[in-house]
């Protein structure tokens, strides 16, 4: 999750409230704390209800958290810190873009561009087509197309080079980029297309098509007017590149009609090289008119649609704990309108109004505890779960990506703490109720 | 009896303020949690059902987004490629071309971006959905006026303009082409508040112009049509027009698809189906239950607290059913007047001082609170108070007089 504050703020915060608990039991110094357990467990209908409540909202944010966490993960394991994306100038995104070779055929000669050990330039050019895909055999209700990423390149090896990726099983797709299927009588028949699929999309392909939970090498699906053959799968699938199928920039732009690319990608020494070669680029290259920035960045514009989500699950979070709120504090009023006399007899006992004030909100904080942790443990049960959404920059186009619903320390430590302070902004008000109450009120 | 039990259950609850005020609130916000995640899935529901009459068609490009087809199509499309005496032409038409830009080339956020739907300025009141209330002069300035455009109150608010200025547009993505444009009108508040209209025949007389003068098409000039909208009567209809259009050989580079707007759209929320699923099976049920919970939490202390009174009630001749009615109308009291209120509050607040929810799904940028939910707010706080108080209920009504004195005495 990307936020202004820095990662260990979260991490700690649970901790941190732990910290300030002690603090509070060393300054009272004597709280009934066993009297506050035993009530707790007495009451245990109530308790159970209460801390329910708690469960299941911090549950559900877990869960959304896991799926915000999950796109954040995606976007920003895409981009490298040392490439440079190029599209042409005024394109918002790679799907609008349009370069021409002749007007980009130098520009992997610029200063600062990396090259492999046989002295080529560490660059990849790609034309970037969203296909409207028929599903084979749709279930009823469910939508007949599907949006399908396709990256048209080069050079697959060097393109994966360029962007961190490598084969997990089969090999790279031919010089030419297709291939003839033999004929049941051994002569050449049909052309396919040779594709690599990405681990998500591999899966999603599968759905509807072959008995198995992902398409594997050799396997063969419909795309466009074509059929295509997969001959490789592409990893790590935790980027936007999981989602994709690779094929021949030269066979897969001419069939959907763009004969241009769309990107050039190029790989500098590091992020600091990058912004130079993007500004220089940018300003400075001749040939044409074009827009560079550093991949990273470029990703990073992508989380637009994710900091709309996170504002949306915040919001929903925040009004699901008013509930909960409100939840605890008629419990808390409940149990201390029932036990009027014990706080009489802790009063004569020689317990102060702080010390009874402390006593009903920790009491408090013990339910928000046992209900956060059980949310915390039912929610990171969606750790690994996968989704579809869009990654997008709010500004046209985007990427239709499947994630991986990720619950970190981080998500936990959010759900726990949200859980706690509902306890507390929940439990003060009865605890301060029950800390006036006085000794001969409460024994009357 | 039954005037007494409610008088009761009145009592009941005024008599324990705090815990009824607690317990309303409670229920309200989560009613308004569970109305704005229903209002999404009821719009998202009601676009993607397929209708039987009146529906809508989309042409497009075949295999790919964004769909760009040559401005040429767009006559015979419209005509549904009706080419034979009997061949079914649609009852209304419009195309869309997509033109977008910036107010400051040097500068560009998201505040000073715009983008338009080229179109025939007569087709907003027909074609469009909820616009054929809309002002005909507004069209008819449109018409006079090519460099005419009716902009959407948000969109507008972000440019900081204002009906009757004019701007100039650097082009994204007609490269080239920079318009100027006059501010002729505003769009209702609503579903067009970051959409802008402009009259189609301006950006192609621009395209001419731009060939005119340079000697060379633009790189656009064959990919400016982007939607062909077809109005048809009945299913039976848009099939023939369907198989019309695929069937044709004027369609070919590229080849284009036909659709119902229902299923069109479904595609584009493909992307969001787990989502949307997380919303309708997730989070309306875990809320549901938060609320049950909640009364259940409420319900059961007010039944522990009363024991003794109930069994003075079965003393004095009320019969279990009663004490059962009584502790249930209390719940549903409570839980149906702050489901209510709530539906109402968020009825009004969201449409009218918000101008709706902005939660941007797809294409679509904001979502209305419609009417129904003000019969789904009580709905949900009655059965969800039913629900929890159901328990707590029956120990009401079972129970034991010996034993609650025996404890008393």
């Amino acid at each position: 999750m990307n936020s202004v504050l820095p990662e260990w703020v979260y991490q700690a915060s649970p901790a941190a409230m732990a910290l300030l608990v002690l603090v509070a039991l060393l300054v009272f110094r004597k709280v009934p704390l066993r009297y506050n357990m035993r009530n707790v467990l007495v009451r245990w209908r109530v308790t159970v209800l209460t801390a329910s409540a708690f469960a299941l909202i911090v549950a559900l944010l877990t869960v959304m958290l896991a799926f915000v966490n999950g796109m954040y993960r995606l976007t920003e394991g895409s981009g490298q810190s040392g490439n440079v994306i190029v599209l042409s100038d005024g394109a918002t995104d790679e799907l609008f873009s349009n370069l021409s070779y002749s007007d980009t055929s130098n520009i992997e000669q610029e200063p600062g561009v990396e090259r492999d050990e046989e002295g080529r330039a560490l660059c990849s050019r790609e034309v970037y087509i969203i296909v409207n895909q028929p599903v084979p055999n749709a279930p009823p209700g469910r939508p007949k197309r599907r949006f399908v990423q396709v990256r048209g390149v080069d050079d697959p090896r060097l393109a994966a080079r360029v962007h961190g990726l490598s084969l997990i099983e089969g090999q790279w797709f031919s010089e030419a980029g297709v291939e003839e299927l033999p004929s049941a009588d051994g002569r050449v028949g049909q052309q396919v297309i040779q594709a690599i699929l990405g681990e998500a999309v591999a899966v999603e392909l599968a759905k509807g098509l072959y008995d198995k939970p992902r398409l594997e090498v050799g396997d063969l699906f419909e795309l466009g007017p074509r059929t295509w053959k997969v001959v490789g799968i592409l990893g790590p699938g935790s980027s936007t590149f999981g989602s994709e199928i690779w094929g021949k920039f030269q066979v897969v732009g001419p069939l959907f009609g763009k004969e241009r690319y769309t990107s050039i990608v190029l790989r500098t020494a590091d992020l600091d090289s990058a912004r130079r070669l993007a500004e220089h680029l940018t300003k400075n290259f001749k040939q044409a008119a074009v827009q560079a920035q550093p991949e990273w960045d470029y990703y990073k514009k992508l989380n637009a649609t994710n900091e709309q989500f996170l504002v949306s699950i915040m919001f929903v979070a925040a009004v699901m704990a008013v509930g909960g709120v409100f939840s605890i504090m008629n419990t808390m009023f409940a149990a201390i309108s029932q036990r009027i006399k014990d706080i009489g007899v802790l009063r004569v006992l020689g317990y102060s109004r702080w010390q009874i004030l402390a006593s009903f909100f920790l009491e408090s904080l013990l339910l928000a505890l046992a209900g956060g942790l059980v949310g915390c443990a039912v929610g990171s049960l969606a750790d690994g779960w996968t989704a579809s959404s869009i990654v997008s920059s709010g500004q046209g186009g985007g990427k239709t990506v499947i994630l991986r619903l990720v619950v970190d320390v981080r998500t936990l430590a959010v759900g726990l703490t949200f859980s706690l302070v509902m306890g507390a902004v929940g439990g003060i008000l009865p605890a301060v109720s029950a800390m006036r109450i006085r000794i001969l009120d409460a024994l009357r | 009896m039954f005037f007494k039990l409610f008088l009761l259950m009145l009592k009941n609850l005024r008599r324990h303020l705090l815990r009824t005020s607690l317990t309303a609130v409670a229920t309200m916000v989560l009613v308004f949690v569970v109305i704005l995640v229903w209002s999404i899935l009821y719009f998202l529901d009601v676009v993607t059902q397929e209708r039987a009459k009146d529906l809508k068609a989309i042409v497009t490009e075949r295999w790919q987004i964004p769909s760009q087809m040559p401005f040429s199509y767009a006559d015979s499309l419209s005509r549904g490629a009706a080419s034979k005496p009997d061949d079914i032409v649609p009852d209304d038409s419009m195309t869309w071309q997509f033109y977008g830009g910036t107010l400051d080339p040097n500068k560009r956020t998201r505040e000073n971006l715009i983008f338009f739907f080229a179109m025939e300025p007569k087709k907003l009141r027909t074609m469009m959905d909820d616009l054929d209330t809309l002002d005909p002069e507004l069209i008819r300035k449109m018409e006079q006026n090519k460099r005419g455009v009716i902009v959407g109150q948000e969109r507008l608010k972000a440019l900081n303009k204002q009906v009757g200025e004019r701007f100039t547009v650097s082009s994204l993505n007609y490269k080239g082409i920079d318009l100027e444009f006059e501010i002729v009108g505003v769009f209702p508040q609503g579903r067009y508040d970051q959409s802008a209209v402009m009259n189609r025949d301006y950006l192609n007389d621009a395209l001419d112009d731009y060939y005119r003068k340079r000697g060379v098409r633009h790189p656009m000039h064959d990919r400016t049509l982007n939607l062909v909208w077809l109005k048809v009567p009945d299913s039976r209809a848009f099939a023939r027009v369907a198989e019309q259009i695929m069937t044709s050989g004027l369609y070919t580079q590229p080849a284009v698809k036909c659709e119902t707007a229902a299923s069109g759209i479904s595609t584009w929320l493909d992307a969001y189906r787990d989502l949307i699923w997380g919303m309708r099976w997730l989070l309306s049920p875990a809320v549901l239950v938060t609320m049950a919970l909640v009364v259940a939490n409420t319900i059961s202390i007010s039944v522990r607290e009363r024991l003794t009174e109930l069994a003075v009630m079965k003393v004095l001749g009320y019969r279990p059913w009663h004490l059962l009615v009584l502790v249930l109308g209390e719940a549903l009291l409570v839980g149906g007047l702050s489901g209510a209120a709530s539906a109402g509050l968020t009825f009004w607040v969201i449409n009218h001082v918000f101008g709706g929810l902005k939660f941007p799904i797809a294409f679509f940028p904001e979502f209305l609170v419609p009417r129904a939910s003000l019969w789904w707010g009580p709905v949900l706080g009655a059965a969800t108070a039913v629900a929890g108080s159901i328990l707590p209920a029956w120990t009401a009504r079972a129970v034991r007089v010996s034993e609650v004195f025996a404890k008393v005495a």
